[in-house]
């Protein structure tokens, strides 16, 4: 009989539920998992409001027995056949992470099955190497809450690059709100958009530190070129080249430009200070068309290869956080009651990857 | 690596035999024998390799939009060129600049450095990496630890010391950019690759400096990082201490570090 396990995320406005199939014997590109079922609620917010941690905790609280039920129809699972219940355990925000595992405890008791912690950065790995088949790549992870450049080494994913101050999905997030565009489906979504009936280029800070970068001082910068903008203000870096008018259109293109260019560029210094010729990009901002086909050309260059999912996998979900939890299990990790509590901080490096020995 | 670039920089370059020795993020680089000004049977006489030179070559980046690539190339070569001058007035070890191409993005300079003996060109990456490799499985020397790593992390930490001193901060301190070369003394470290360096006075700018060190030495050598992160700091603050005005100065950074640490570690995951 093969193993199943059913996933639960929440660390942020998604809530998610999934239900992997793993056949026996290891995981492999001839011996894939299958995706049984995933399905998703957002909380979405009015333009110009982003999403509070009570009013999310509210949401998935309201959602999670519904979305438990339909996940398990549409995989034709009953809790009987399950493994085991996988959860998100961190990092993200404390209370929605806390309204989910209420709920993955809940029915872990009611259904007599073991409990699996799940780190939310290594379920976006964890699904996207699965889904891609990419083998060992640097991964660039990129979300609301994480912009990481991460490569495995001994047993762990280490951390190479990483964000100094905010991340590139909260950046986004954030001038999408100074724009009062809608929050559905995504801020960052609807940036995407503006961005590509953008043309002229507004000339932003790029703060690339090594691996790492800053892009606290660019959001800043370009909140403040909106806010001219939309008060008529006289600024010279809201002229074109022929004396029209910057949009904002081109606002978001610049934005957009600007930081993709810095997290491609520190993504290409770590493959060259690892070795590695693939790529692959995870998290919510791993949608990004215009960031996939860039990575693509740096990856050409340099004769390699790029991975990256779409929306089901890329967006937070429940059944990465399945996969990599049914990993884990498979190789003996099991969380008791006691160890079940979750934490808004749990860095990518802590977790012991005991299902990967090369 | 794509044959497009380096037949690009043979078009700039006809006649001129070229090497690639990497490509990193931002260059490729091209090993020559053949000087840019000094006839065939001409060597300069002050560079340690008087036979061969490196050309480091910032090809167009098609990814990136082409008004900011023009400009961040441009702003690259030039402060790593003006950088390397700069270093070797200061007697600052760092390769010698020979000559700068701006129009085509390309430096040459001195060559540095030997070849490890598993062939690789002698960073203090690959130098760890050779030690950390051969450590494995060995539990009776320590190879890995050698009083001549710690010698060569001190010297590291003085080599940026120095240039802190100076209101010089790298930009992009790995174990990559860092050579070893053979001396009488011992393995000397040398800083390269200062295309994203800058002036600045303040302490935050400098302990970020230290602190993307830290974090690329965590992640590249994970086992060992601790003390090779111990050892640099140490000879950092020796070549601070050395002048009662400066310790002040390396307090400030240090606190500072501190503050970068804890930012890292508080970093809010929030949406
Ligand atoms: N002067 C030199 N002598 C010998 N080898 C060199 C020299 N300069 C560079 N190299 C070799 O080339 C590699 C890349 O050079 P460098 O770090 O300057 O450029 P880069 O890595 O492309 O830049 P970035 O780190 O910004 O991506 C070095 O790690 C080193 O192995
Ligand atoms: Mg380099």
């Amino acid at each position: 009989m093969p193993y199943y396990s059913l996933g639960l995320e929440g660390s942020a406005n998604k809530l998610g539920v999934g239900v992997i199939e793993h056949p026996l014997e290891k995981i492999a590109a001839h011996n894939h998992a299958n995706v049984l079922s995933n399905v998703r609620d957002t909380y979405v917010t009015p333009p110009g409001e982003g999403f509070l941690p009570r009013d999310t905790a509210r949401h998935h609280r309201n959602w999670v027995v519904r979305l438990i039920k339909q996940a398990l129809q549409e995989a034709n699972i009953r809790p009987d056949q399950l493994n085991c219940i996988c959860f998100t355990q961190g990092p993200g925000m404390g209370a929605p992470l806390q309204s989910v595992v209420i709920a993955a405890r809940t029915i872990a008791q009611m259904w007599d099955l073991p409990l699996v912690g799940v780190n939310h950065c290594i379920g976006h790995i964890e699904m996207g190497r699965e889904i891609t088949g990419a083998t060992n790549p640097v991964v660039l992870y990129v979300s609301g809450g994480n912009t990481q450049v991460i490569a495995y080494s001994r047993q762990r994913y280490r951390i190479f690059g990483e964000t100094l101050d905010i991340a590139v999905g909260n950046c986004l997030d954030r001038f999408a709100r100074t724009l009062r565009i809608p929050n559905a489906p995504s801020p960052g979504y609807n940036i995407e958009q503006l961005a590509k009936k953008g043309r002229h280029l507004v000339e932003l800070p790029y703060t690339v530190k090594g691996m790492d970068l800053s892009m606290s001082g660019i959001l800043e910068y370009v909140d403040s070129l909106a806010h001219d903008l939309f008060q008529g203000k006289k600024n010279k870096q809201l002229i074109r080249a022929d004396g029209s008018k910057v949009t904002v259109e081109d606002l978001c293109f610049s934005l957009q430009e600007c930081i993709f260019a810095m997290l491609v560029e520190i993504t290409e210094r770590a493959m060259a200070h690892v070795g590695s010729r693939e790529v692959l990009i995870v998290g919510g901002v791993g949608c990004n068309e215009r960031l996939q086909e860039m990575m693509g050309m740096m990856a050409k260059d340099r004769n390699g290869s790029i991975y990256a999912t779409d929306e089901r996998f890329c967006i937070d979900n429940g059944i990465m956080i399945a996969h990599a939890g049914l990993l884990a299990f498979r190789t003996g990790t099991r969380t008791s009651l006691g160890q079940s509590v979750c934490t808004q901080r749990f860095r990518t490096d802590e977790v012991f990857v005991s299902w990967r020995d090369d | 690596m794509s044959s497009a670039i380096v037949a690009q920089a043979q078009s700039y370059l006809s006649g001129i035999p070229l090497d690639v020795i990497s490509q990193g993020a931002e260059a490729v680089v091209f090993l020559t024998t053949v000087h840019p000004y000094l006839s065939g049977s001409m060597h300069p006489s002050d560079i340690q390799n008087s036979s061969k030179y490196i050309i480091k070559y910032r090809p167009p980046k098609t990814y990136r939009h082409e008004v900011l690539d023009k400009q961040l190339t441009k702003s690259r070569t030039a402060a790593e060129a003006r950088l390397l001058s700069k270093l070797y007035t200061l007697e600052i070890p760092a390769p010698k600049l020979i000559a700068l191409d701006a129009p085509h993005g390309m430096i040459w300079m001195e060559y540095l450095g030997f070849e490890l003996p598993n062939g690789q060109i002698s960073s203090l990456k690959n130098w760890l990496w050779y030690l950390e490799k051969q450590q494995e499985g060995n539990t009776t020397a320590s190879i890995a630890l050698a009083d001549s790593v710690k010698q060569v992390l001190i010297l590291v930490g003085q080599a940026i010391a120095k240039l802190h001193l100076q209101d010089i901060v790298h930009g992009d301190l790995t174990s990559s950019n860092i050579l070893l070369e053979q001396k009488k003394e011992g393995l000397q470290p040398t800083l390269i690759d200062f295309g994203l360096s800058s002036y600045s006075p303040l302490a935050e700018d400098k302990a970020v400096d230290l602190y993307v060190l830290e974090r690329a030495l965590t992640s590249t050598h994970p086992v060992y990082s601790k003390t090779y992160n111990k050892w640099l700091l140490q000879g950092y603050e020796e070549t601070y201490s050395k002048k009662t005005n400066n310790k002040r100065k390396y307090t400030e950074v240090s606190k500072r570090l501190e503050d970068v640490r804890l930012r890292g570690r508080k970093r809010s995951m929030l949406g």
